[in-house]
């Protein structure tokens, strides 16, 4: 083998590393984490699911997430379509605005919100947390997306119209299907933004906690073998989920060659 | 009229003002009025020597882990780039995986690897190296590890995308020439490749500026970045001197963007330019 490709692997394995020790940790069944486990079980698998803290912060991290991606992911698409008619001027200032958030510090932005939410009473809301949550999204949906929009072409979309369609459905029928793909893989990207959303989730929510803030207020005070079984999951989801958003943006940017 | 109107953006830009650009005002706002216009809690930031110091420890490992990350992430970029194009999606896809694992459960995960009773530790007792376990969690060498291996996917995937609008027929011409594969590497593929790296290493410096996760479950007490500060004053309800924090931090990303833009422009060539 060459020295690049040795090179390369020991990279990778730096970023698999801690990941992959996770994973048969999780199905330890010592009362303390140690490596290699001693005994094996499913012990903390079943303390993480019958454990109603624990499920209820993950439903409701479930819930913000699967929000907070919707309205993310439309009104990033919407913007998508309604900065192609802009302007170059207007066009950078918005697109601009759109992914500042993923620049600034998000405490920042959290601090923000939450005093934004102390003025109006709105602080310990799921739905301050899950706008919160859709605009650090917003970025990432406007830049995949807008990468597949600006590779199609607008004259699908004009024959559409002067065959008759409304303008509605000419987006539907030329515009959408060849950047539904991206518009998914933006969806997934977004969700998994704001279901590992921390520091708002932090300052916002007083007594409904989400599944971050649960792990993080259990990992400042002791290392919880629970949490072993929960990253595992972590880990499981998350690759399945950008398997599945990395070929369909594969496959946007095939399409549209 | 088609739906393709301008007016579409505006769900976006009602999100974008009042989640974003309201809130960081606010910030402004609550930093610089107590209820009149007042500078006391920047002076007390500083004033002092605590507080200054970390500042200047946000600041170094913030250098510090954007140019670890550069000297990793570079050769892993230039070595997906050189392999045949249909090899390239994998090996990328290898490095997306952990970047988008959540952060706590990689921070989690170093815990796990590198505690007294952890993966190393093991192994190095097993093997007779050492005698005794050691001290690894908890200290700065944790967190800048940790820091490295959560931020250095961006790295790479960010020196990629730079890397693949290079023109290899530029490289191609220079061997032509005569130029050894060393030679071609310095003075035609590492200048046009400048760009990505300049913008890979100030975005990996910024988000570093925000950390506070791995510092509070990785590091020490004297590990703390400004993030950490911003986030126990918060929960003191200090919340002007929390937001006049947050503003140092605004400031510090906007300074690093615009010096960045300066030498890029004075510097750079732009693979998009054209000419060399």
């Amino acid at each position: 083998m060459r020295l690049s490709t040795i090179l390369f692997a020991m990279g990778v394995l730096l970023l698999f590393f801690p990941i992959l020790v996770v994973v048969p940790m999780s199905f330890s069944a010592d009362r303390f984490l140690g490596f290699p486990p001693r005994t094996w079980g499913l012990t903390w698998y079943r303390a993480y699911f019958s454990d109603p803290v624990w499920m209820a912060a993950t439903f409701r991290s479930l819930r913000i997430a699967l929000f907070a991606s919707t309205i993310a992911t439309l009104a990033g698409l919407l913007s998508v379509i309604g900065l192609g008619r802009m302007g170059p001027r207007w066009r950078a200032g918005l697109t601009g605005l759109f992914i500042a958030p993923a620049i600034v510090p998000n405490v920042i932005i959290a601090l923000g919100v939450f005093i934004l939410a102390l003025t109006f009473g709105a602080t310990d809301s799921v739905v301050t947390l899950t706008l919160a949550h859709a605009a650090l999204a917003l970025p990432f949906v406007v830049m995949i997306v807008g990468a597949a929009y600006r590779q199609v072409d607008p004259n699908l979309e004009r024959a559409a119209r002067v065959c008759g369609a409304g303008p509605v459905r000419a987006f539907m029928a030329a515009t959408l299907p060849p950047i539904l793909p991206a518009v998914v893989a933006a969806a997934i990207f977004a969700f998994f933004i704001s279901f590992d959303e921390l520091v708002v989730a932090l300052f916002l929510m007083g007594g409904a906690e989400t599944l971050p803030v649960r792990i993080w207020n259990d990992l400042r005070f002791e290392i919880n073998p629970t949490i072993a079984a929960i990253s595992a999951f972590f880990v499981v989801i998350t690759t399945i989920a950008m398997a599945i958003a990395e070929l369909l943006r594969l496959r946007t940017q095939k399409r549209l060659r | 009229m088609t739906l393709s109107q301008k007016w579409t953006v505006l769900p976006a830009l009602a999100l974008a003002l009042v989640m974003f650009a309201v809130p960081v005002a606010l910030v402004l706002r609550e930093a610089l009025f107590d209820p009149g216009w007042t500078l006391v809690h920047f002076e007390r930031f500083f004033g002092r020597p605590v507080f200054q110091n970390v500042f200047r420890n946000t600041l170094m490992v913030a250098g510090i882990v954007a140019t670890a990350c550069l000297l990793i992430g570079y050769p892993m970029a230039l070595y997906i780039v050189t392999r045949p194009a249909r090899w390239r999606p994998l090996l990328l896809f290898l490095v997306l995986v952990p970047m988008w694992m959540s952060i706590l459960v990689r921070t989690y995960a170093w815990m796990v690897v590198l505690g007294r009773e952890g993966v190393i530790n093991h192994a190095l007792l097993a093997l007779g190296l050492i005698e005794a376990p050691l001290q690894m969690l908890y200290t700065s060498g944790a967190v800048y590890v940790a820091m490295v291996q959560i931020l250095l996917p961006i790295m790479v995937v960010t020196c990629y995308s730079a890397m693949t609008e290079i023109d290899m027929g530029l490289i191609r011409a220079a061997r032509v020439c005569g130029a050894g594969p060393v030679r071609a590497f310095r003075q035609v593929f590492l200048p046009l490749s400048l760009e990505g790296v300049l913008t890979g290493w100030s975005v990996i410096f910024i988000l570093s500026l925000g950390f506070f996760i791995v510092p509070a479950l990785l590091g020490g007490r004297r590990d703390a970045l400004l993030g950490n500060m911003i986030v126990t004053q918060v929960a003191q309800t200090n919340w002007g001197f929390a937001a006049a924090m947050a503003i140092v931090l605004l400031a510090a990303t906007i300074v690093l963007l615009a010096l960045v833009r300066l030498l890029a422009a004075r510097f750079i060539h732009s693979p998009r330019e054209g000419g060399v």
